[in-house]
Parts: C-alpha cells; structure tokens; sequence
C-alpha cells in the first residue's frame, strides 16, 4: 500500500463520514448538556486500567487516539497526527503530529508522549497491546513533532490501532518513574484525575451517583466541542434508567444500557431515536460454545444438531427483543470488507437434528434422552439466562437432557477458560475493525491456552484454518485478504467450531434533540466533538 | 389421641389459624398436584411473550412466552420444598447446638453460645447471598444457606428450655439411676423441651420461604427449576409494560407465608396454653 | 455511675472485636474458596487476556502468595484500620465505602425511625382497643405486612406511586443534573427516600406493632398502672406516659437487631430503587470478587452495627435506670 493510496482513503473516509454525520445537515448549536447512562459505573477512567464497555465509553472522551475514524470501515483519518506515510514496504510509519496540542494540564503534546504512550504503557498495559504492537522493532522521535514507527513485519491493521480506545495517547509527565518501574501504572493518580488532549476534561466523579466532563476550551479543533457539559449519570436499575431516558432526564443510551425490553417499548415513542448504526466496527457476534475435547460435542453431528434445534430467529425476536439478527459465520454480515455474503442461512429444523442423531448412532434411553450436557451463560443479564432457558427446552427436544449451571463472572471464566471444564456456554466476541484482531484470537490453535480469556477455549485445532489465518495476517486488505476470510469463514459456517448463534444488534436510543452521535463504526467510543444539542 | 385431640380443640378455636390451615392446605395441593393436573413445562415458550391473563393463558405469558400459570404451579413446590427443608435443617442443627449447650452448661455452653452468637451478628441476608454465590445456586446451596442463617435463633431458644428443664426433678431422677445423658437429652427433656421449638420451626418455614423468594430474585436461585421468587425476578425488567407479571408470583409468596404464620400462631395457643393467657 | 458505664462500654467492646475480626476472617476463606479471582475478572473485562497477563495482575495485587500470608497481610493492615485497595477499581477501599456510607445510613435511619414511631403509635393504639375492630384491622394489616417479601412490596409501590399517579420518583437518590444545593438538595433527597425507606421499614412497623401491643397489653396489667388509674389519671396520660416508657423496652431492643439486619435487606431494597449505598457495593464487589472491597465494608458494617447496638443499651439505660446499676 503506498502514501497516495493512503491519502485517497483517508479522503474518502472524510467524506463518509461527513455523509453519515448529520451534524452537518444542520449548523450545529453550540452549548448544552448532553447527559448519558450506563451500567455498570466504570471502574476507572483509561482502558489501561481495563478495557470494559464503561470505562472505553467515557475515557475515549478525555483521551484522544493519534487518529480519527470515519464511516463504518473505521478509515483513517488525521487527528492528533495531521499527516503520515507509509513505507513501500509496510514496515515504517511516519507520523507528523499536529502542533500546538494542549495537555489538560496546559503543558504540550509531543512526539515523547506519542512514543511513551505505545512504548510503556499499550504493550505493557492494553488487553490488545501486544496484538496492535508485537511487531514493533522500534519508535523514534527524530523532533517533538515527528514520529517513526518500525515494524519487523507488516501489519494490515496497524492504523486501526489509534483509536481512542485502543491506544489512548497519555501524557509521560502523568506517571512517575516509580510506578512505572515498579509497574504501578495501574494505581498511578493520572488514573482516576485524568489529562488528556480530548475535547472533555473531568470535572467531577461522585462515585455511586455521576461523572461530569466538561468542555476542554483549549482543545485544538477550533470552535469544538459543541457540547458545554458531558454528564453519565448511574442509574443501577435496568427500569429507572429507560424511565430516565423516556421522560427526557438522560439523552442517550448507548450500547447494551437499556434491557432489550425496554429498548423495544421506547424505540416506538415520538421523541426518540433508537438506532443500531455506528457499532459495525464492533461487530458483536453471540455463539455457543462447545467444549471440542468432550466426547459426543467433538462429533460433528452432534454440533449440527445442536444448531438444526435452535431457532435463531424466535431467539432474536422474543428473548433479544428484535435486536440482532441470526449469524451465519465468524464474522458479522453488517462488517462491510470482510463479511462472506455466500455463507447460507442456518436451517431451524428439530426433525432432521433427531435423524442426525439417530443416524449417528445415539440411541434415545426409555426416557427419551440421548445423553446429558451441562450448560452455562454469560453472566451479563436476564437475557442470558433466558437463552440458555430456551437452548435447554429445544435441546431437551431432541432428547439432549441439559443441565443450566449459573455461574458469576469469576466462576464463569474459571471454569470456561482456566479449568475447560464446561460443555457449553454461551459467550460473545466482537469482531472489532480487523477480523485478525477479533476473529483470529477464539480459533487459531496457538490460542488453545490455559488462563487466556476470550480465547480458543473450545480445543479447535484445524490446520487449514490456523494456515489460513496466519497468512491473513499479514497480507494487506485487498482481494488475495478477502478470499482468505471468505474460505475460513465457509470451513467454520459448516465445521461449526462454536454454534453460531446472533449477530447481536447495539441499539442506541437518544433523544432526537441530540445530533451528530454516529460518525463511524465505534461511535460510541468516539470523542463526541462534533455532537450537539438543538 | 386424647392430647391431639385437645390441640386440635385449642387450634379450632384461633379463627385465623383454621383459614391460614385451609389456604396452606390448597397451596399445598396445588404443589403435589397441580403440575399432574396442569402438565405444561414452565421453561418452554408456549405463546407471545407478555400476555395479560386470558383465557388461552389463565394467567398470561412471561416475558420468553412461558405460561405464568405452569410457573406458579411449579413454583409452590420449590418455594414449599426449600421452605420445608431449610426449616428442618435448621432446627436440627439449632436443637442439637442448644441441648448440648443448655444440658451441659459450663464451658460447652460458652463456646456453643460464642459460635451461636457468631452467626447472629453477622447480616444473615448477606452471608446466605455470600454462601449461595460462593457454592453455585441450587437446590442444595440454597436450602444450606437458608439453613445456616436460620439455626442460631432455635438454639437460643432450645437452650432456654434445656436450662429450665436440666434442674427439674424427672431429670435429677434419671440421673440417679444412671441413664446416660444422650438418653436424657433425647428421650426424656427433648419431648418437653419441644413445643416451641415447632412453633418456632414451623414459623421458620415462612421466613426461609421469603428469604428463598430474595435470593431468587437476585439471581441466586437454581437455574433448573422455577421458584416464586425466580418469576418475579423474570417479570422485573417489564414491570413498566407487564405489572401483573410481578403482582402475581408476589400475591403467592404473601398469601402462603401469611397463612404459614397463621397456622405457626395456632400451633402456639395450642401447644403453649399457658403463653395465651397475657 | 460514669465510671460504670464506662466500664460497661468497654467490656461490649471488648467482647464485640474478635466478633467481627471472625466475621472478616471467616469471608476472607469463604471468598477465596470461590473460583476464579479479582484478576481473573479485570482480564475477563479486558476481551482477550493472555494467562501471563493475568499472572502479572495477580502478582501485581499480591494474589500470588500463599493463602496465609495474604491473610496475615490483610489482618494486619486491618488491625492498623488500613482497609486496602480495591483491585478493580484502583480506589482505597476506604474511600469507596465513605462515599457509600451516608446514602445507605439515611436509607437506614430512617427506616428504623419510621419503623419504630409507627410501629408504636399503631401498636398503641391497638392495646388501648383491645378487642375491637380497631384492634383487629391493625392486626390484621400487621399480619399482612409481615408476610410480603419487601422487595416486590418495593416494586408494587413503584407500579403505584411512580407509573401509575407519577408522583414519586421510581429510583435514584438525587435528580441528577439539577444542581441543587442546601435545603432543595436535601428535600429532593427527602423526596427520593420515601418509596425505599418506607419499603425497608413495614416490615418491621409489622414488627414493632404486634411486640408494642403485646407490651402494653402486658403493662396494663402491672399494679403501677391500676394504682394511677386508682389515681384518676386520664387513660390518655397513662398510655402515654406510664405504660409507653416501660412497654418500650422490648421495641428498643429488637431496633438494634433491626439496624444490625438491615444491611442484608437493603441488598435487596437498594437493588429495586438503585439506592447508591452500601447494600448495592457488597453485592457488586462480591460477584466480581473484589476481596478488599467486600471484607471492607463488612468491617465497617459490623462496626456501624456494634456502635448501634452500644446506643441501644445506653437508650435502654435512659429508660430503665436500674441497668446500668446491676
């Protein structure tokens, strides 16, 4: 990929995004509050501490990354850095930084920062560091505005990994050379009164209650922030806080902060908007999980029957309340480059999952069951627990006789991804802009480690697949790239290494007053500079 | 027969204990039976989800489509069954800790009393939340936890009788002719000591159902079975759009608890005259 | 008679500590008997976590010794009142629970007051009719309350105060965003309290009743009140003054066992409503295994409920002067 290629993209990008913004259909109004809720309360303010939903949406706030996204690709485009190159090669970055960049604090933003933020903190610090920066070979600072990244491999999305919630920049001067030698980063003061160059500053946190951001005045787009005042306000209670957003005390409701009930309920009230756009870059995808190494679930039969007993669409429409839609594959169909739009639908039928099953030789004992299977869930919510109601009722139909075991969040991953000693659970991955960033990690058979959560717990070890992925991984995007997934997409839509179950649908319900919300495929983790109040 | 038939006497004549019997009685039928009679799975979905009582669906649909009515049927055995069971539990453990303590006094009954009191200080609500998370939710964890919050309070009371009675003459008598101790403790005072442990106990089974209904509402109830408190839980999330959904199940937990201590107050007068008379 | 009390104050205290130093100890093994650590939950947050990444959290919190140093560690930063940090949220423990701590002891206090001034009034009102209907319908209702498991009576009261007449507010502690200050703050906040004070306290107004009514059922029979009647003091004075300050004595003591379980119910009360208080934080903290958050606050509530229970008896000492002198 060459720099005029580059620039061509980033071009377009802009352009995208300005189409999909609506914030410049109208003038935007400067001013105002906009108030937003979510559960749970973050647990810190930098997705170095952790990398949860909570915390990703209100530090991508405070925190920019080194470049901006636009349109559902997440294309690239200048932010903190005006301008960068790219080698012939792939393997050296340049960027130029923006000058005149105001921390919070008033000092200035330069190319040591840059270099600290990716060097220090992401790969040491960052769930995802090592996945975005394992290949970096080094980071030079040539002047306070320039910096050079140099890779020891190419990396097809390596300018994906600038976004705010993946490598946010935070500044040297916020840690001490204590606390990072003695890798106290994650208690450093900087964690909980944060600078950043974002366009919101903190302003106040009365835990249990609320956060209030306010606008960054030195923040070095002109004229931006529209927005006076940012607030997330807690409300634990999945009711009070669709109650909240009903009559007009909270704004927004992004992501997963309403029960998909009530979602429902107030995507048809007047005043609101409620949208699934502006989460492809996310690209969450629900499946089942099957322990691979256990005996009747490492047969393939038993899996496609398994999959023939679930009804994907009355599982989206009554437990999921309409949101999302039934998966076909690995990769959600909304994702624009990468999605193989040959993979068929799965069938929904019980008669043929039982003539599998007898086909295959297990027989029904006199009470009607086949063998026996434990099952967990996510522990996210009521909705999980409602799925694996239904998984078991439709299982037990084809006379597998599931037992539910309901486990909290420490016992859940234990058992799924230390102990391996589940049978089925359900679980999510999202996709995130890069399928080598998000799909690769659950399937590749170097991942089958002990302790590694979101991983290839299940034991899938296809050597097709694994040499599939490893070459997909540093090819840059383009048809060669495209046809690669196309085939490990086709493998797992029939292998069925997970059953494949929901596409899960983010619906974000906002108060039409609010403008300029979806400006890319991560919205919700974008700085919001450009959103305003009517 | 002569003795239950005076309780029964006795009992008849507390008004609100003979309708709490009657109410518990149908509660109970509908637990044994109601199930065999009404035989559709509480976990499948049978219909649309939130449906208002109909005639299709007596009492309407839960929020996955499930049949309401099924769920409460199912639900009066696991809240009875837990009940019954938590109660037992911790009367015997409770009995066993307050004989031994009130029998032999002295240093046993300082470190029984110690632990007793242990127990009673610390919020029971939380460690039965903390015991049923740590254990995993079932029917097992749950009955346990209910079990091991409940018991301090009958040893208290099953000490205080064994204290009273330890000094009485038929004791001091056994004693003499050399009976052993277990011997007295179960055959001789257990008989007299036992009156209020029942009322106690039986009382017990109406706290162990509410506080079964709050782990359940929580979440920490067992995920294969249906319980009262699991219902409400469900229906939580649609209590804006589908309030009955809630009421009911609720309507249950009262009306059942209610008339458990209606008859716990019957069983008093009957089996403790004496009480009756302030 | 200072010093006796003093003495007294002492002796509790002493007799209390290894109480709740047992308490602490006791849910520090039960909590590591779990599976799965507050390690295991950050990496779990985090998406993909490789296990070495965990490790680092671990040790990096100290979770990687043997179990019985982690205890010493613990009890001994305890006994010098240092509560630690919780390791999910990069906070002292300390700072967590005092930001907490004054929502759920208004929810407390007032629930107890509520309680025990209805509970009383109701109670009395009952012993004084004895046997009519008056008398029957409040026990009855008392009956009644008794049985309902508080938080659906939470959620009824939502159904009816907050989405049918719209005119309570259905959760939360304050109306964010309005920026109020002094008295408008505190009566928004008296506004938000009143569904979850009154869920917490019928319970126990149920309580206070049927143990008041039988009190002063039982007081009016002591020879003390014949002899005022005997005086022609009115049935009013007498209710209120002689045979109330005796009749008490029992409904003082069950509202220190009250304070003592009202943490436990208000898991539950502050679930329904989204009170910010403690009730809420050692559900969360113990679901995601926030070891020093969970025993903090159990130290601290068992604090809060010793230093209860010493008011008790010092009330108990104001209405019965004999006490303090055996």
């Amino acid at each position: 990929m060459n720099i005029s290629k580059f620039l061509t993209l980033a071009a377009a990008g802009l352009i995208a995004g300005a189409a999909a913004s609506d914030a410049l259909a109208q003038t935007p109004k400067k001013g105002g509050t906009l108030t937003y809720t979510y559960q749970p309360e973050p647990t810190a303010i930098s997705t170095l501490a952790t990398t949860a939903v909570p915390v990703a949406l209100i530090s991508t706030k405070i925190y920019d990354g080194l470049l901006e996204y636009a349109g559902a690709a997440m294309e690239p485009k200048p932010g903190l850095a005006e301008s960068w190159t790219v080698s012939p090669d792939n393997l050296s970055y340049t960027f130029k930084l923006r000058q005149g960049v105001k921390w919070h604090d008033g000092k200035s933003f330069t190319s040591a920062d840059v270099k600290f933020s990716i060097e220090v903190l992401a790969l040491n610090y960052h769930s995802r560091g090592k996945t975005y920066f394992g290949n970096v070979t080094a980071i030079e600072t040539p002047d306070a505005n320039t910096v050079i990244i140099k890779l020891k491999e190419a990396v097809p999305y390596f300018l994906k990994a600038f976004q705010p919630s993946e490598t946010p920049m935070m500044p040297k001067h916020g840690f001490s050379e204590q606390e990072i030698a003695e890798k106290k980063v994650r208690q450093a003061k900087i964690m909980l009164e944060p600078i950043g160059t974002g366009p919101f500053k903190l302003k106040e946190w009365k835990k249990g209650s609320h956060i209030i951001l306010e606008r960054n005045a030195d923040y070095w787009k002109p004229g931006q922030p529209y927005l006076d005042q940012l607030v997330l306000r807690i409300l634990p209670d999945g009711a009070a806080r669709a109650i909240a957003v009903e009559k007009g005390e909270v704004d927004l409701a992004p992501m997963t902060a309403l029960p998909p009930a009530e979602i429902q309920r107030l995507g048809k009230l007047p005043n609101l908007v409620s949208s699934q756009a502006g989460s492809e870059g996310l690209g969450p995808i629900m499946w089942l999980e099957v322990n691979l190494r256990d005996k009747p679930l490492s047969d393939l039969a038993v899996r496609q029957a398994i999959s023939m007993a679930i009804d994907r669409d009355k599982l989206v429409n009554v437990i999921w309340y309409g949101m999302g839609k039934s998966a076909r594959g690995p990769i959600v169909s909304g994702n624009p480059n990468h999605f193989n739009k040959a993979l068929p639908k799965y069938e929904y039928s019980p008669v043929k999952a039982n003539k599998l099953l007898d086909d295959a030789g297990y027989k029904r004992g006199a009470d009607g069951v086949r063998f026996k299977l434990t099952q967990n869930f996510l522990p996210y919510g009521e909705e999980w627990v409602r799925q694996a109601e239904y998984v078991k009722q439709e299982l037990g139909k084809i006379g597998i006789q599931v037992e539910i075991e309901s486990l909290d969040m420490g016992g859940w991953l234990k058992k799924v991804f230390t102990d391996w000693t589940y049978q089925l659970t359900s679980d999510f991955h999202h996709n995130y802009s890069d399928p080598t960033i998000g799909v690769q990690r659950a399937f590749i058979s170097t991942n089958i480690q002990k302790g590694a959560t979101f991983s290839n717990s299940m034991g899938y070890n296809n050597p097709k697949v694994d040499e599939l992925l490893k070459k997909a991984a540093t090819l840059p995007d383009g048809p060669d790239r495209k046809k690669i997934w196309d085939d490990v997409q086709k493998i797992m839509h029939d292998e069925l290494p997970v059953i494949f179950l929901i596409e899960m649908g983010y619906t974000h319900i906002w108060n039409k007053r609010v403008k300029g919300l979806i400006v890319n495929g991560i919205s919700m983790y974008s700085n919001w500079d450009s959103v305003w109040i009517e | 027969m002569r003795g239950l038939s005076t309780l029964w006497m006795r009992f008849r004549r507390n008004r609100g204990a003979v309708a709490g019997a009657v109410t518990l009685g149908l509660v109970v039928a509908a637990a044994l039976v109601g199930p065999l009679l009404y035989p559709v799975d509480p976990f499948d979905m049978v219909g649309q989800p939130a449906q208002p009582p109909s005639a299709s669906f007596l009492l309407g649909t839960d929020v996955a489509g499930r049949d309401i009515l099924a769920g409460i049927l199912n639900g009066a055995r696991i809240s009875l069954l837990i009940g019954v069971l938590a109660s037992l539990a911790a009367t015997v453990v409770g009995v066993a800790f307050g004989a031994l303590a009130g029998y032999y006094g002295g240093w046993v009954d300082d470190v029984l009393m110690r632990v007793t009191e242990f127990f009673l200080t610390i919020p029971s609500f939380v460690l039965a939340v903390v015991v049923v998370a740590i254990f995993q939710p079932s029917v097992v964890t749950v009955t346990a936890a209910i079990a091991v919050v409940s018991w301090p309070s009958v040893a208290r009371l099953a000490r205080g009788e064994f204290i009273a009675q330890r000094g009485r003459d038929y004791v001091q008598g056994c004693r003499a002719i050399g009976m052993p101790d277990w011997e007295i403790i179960l055959l001789q005072i257990m008989p007299n000591a036992l009156p209020p442990v029942i009322v106690v106990s039986s009382l017990m089974v109406a706290t162990a159902i509410l506080t079964e209904s709050g782990l359940s509402f929580l979440g920490l109830g067992d995920p294969n079975l249906v319980s009262w408190g699991y219902m409400i839980g469900v229906a939580r999330t649609v209590l804006r759009t589908s309030w009955w959904m809630s009421a009911i199940p609720g309507a249950m937990i009262l009306v059942t608890v209610l008339a458990i201590n209606l008859v716990g107050e019957g069983l008093n007068d009957a089996l403790n005259p004496k009480l009756r008379k302030r | 008679m200072r010093q006796a009390s003093l003495l007294f104050l002492v002796r509790r205290l002493l007799q209390i500590v290894p109480v709740v130093l047992a308490i602490v100890a006791l849910n520090f093994f039960l909590l590591r008997m779990a599976p799965g650590d507050v390690a295991d939950i950050l990496a779990g947050q985090m998406g993909h976590a490789t296990a070495e990444f965990t490790q680092q959290l671990r040790q990096e919190f100290g979770l990687d010794r043997p179990l019985y140093q982690q205890f010493f560690i613990y009890m001994g930063k305890l006994l010098t009142f240092d509560l630690g940090v919780s390791h999910l949220q990069q906070t002292p423990v300390i700072v967590l629970i005092l930001d907490r701590l004054p929502a759920t002891l208004i929810l407390m206090l007032t629930s107890v007051v509520l309680a025990v001034a209805l509970g009383v009034v109701l109670g009395v009102a009952a012993a004084r009719r004895e046997g009519t209907i008056a008398d029957s319908l409040i026990s009855v209702l008392a009956l009644v309350v008794y049985a309902t498991p508080a938080f659906w009576l939470g959620l009824m009261l939502i159904v009816l105060f907050s989405i049918k007449l719209d005119i309570l507010p259905s959760g939360g502690m304050i109306q964010i965003g309005a920026g109020l200050k002094g008295a408008a703050y505190a009566l928004d906040v008296a506004w938000h309290l009143i569904l979850p004070a009154a869920t917490l306290a019928l319970f126990y107004v149920a309580i206070y009743t049927r143990l008041m009514r039988a009190s002063m059922l039982e007081v009016y029979g002591l020879d003390f009140i014949v002899t005022a009647r005997a005086k022609g003091l009115s049935e009013t004075a007498i209710a209120w003054t002689h045979a109330l300050r005796n009749a008490l004595l029992p409904v003082v003591t069950l509202a220190g066992v009250q304070f003592g379980h009202l943490l436990g119910g208000s898991i539950l009360v502050e679930t329904v409503f989204g009170w910010p208080g403690l009730g809420r934080l050692v559900f969360d903290a113990l679901l995601q295994r926030d070891l020093n958050l969970l025993l903090g606050i159990l130290f601290v509530s068992s604090a809060v409920v010793v230093s209860a229970n010493l008011v008790v008896d010092l009330i108990y000492g104001l209405l019965d002067p004999r006490i303090v002198h055996k």
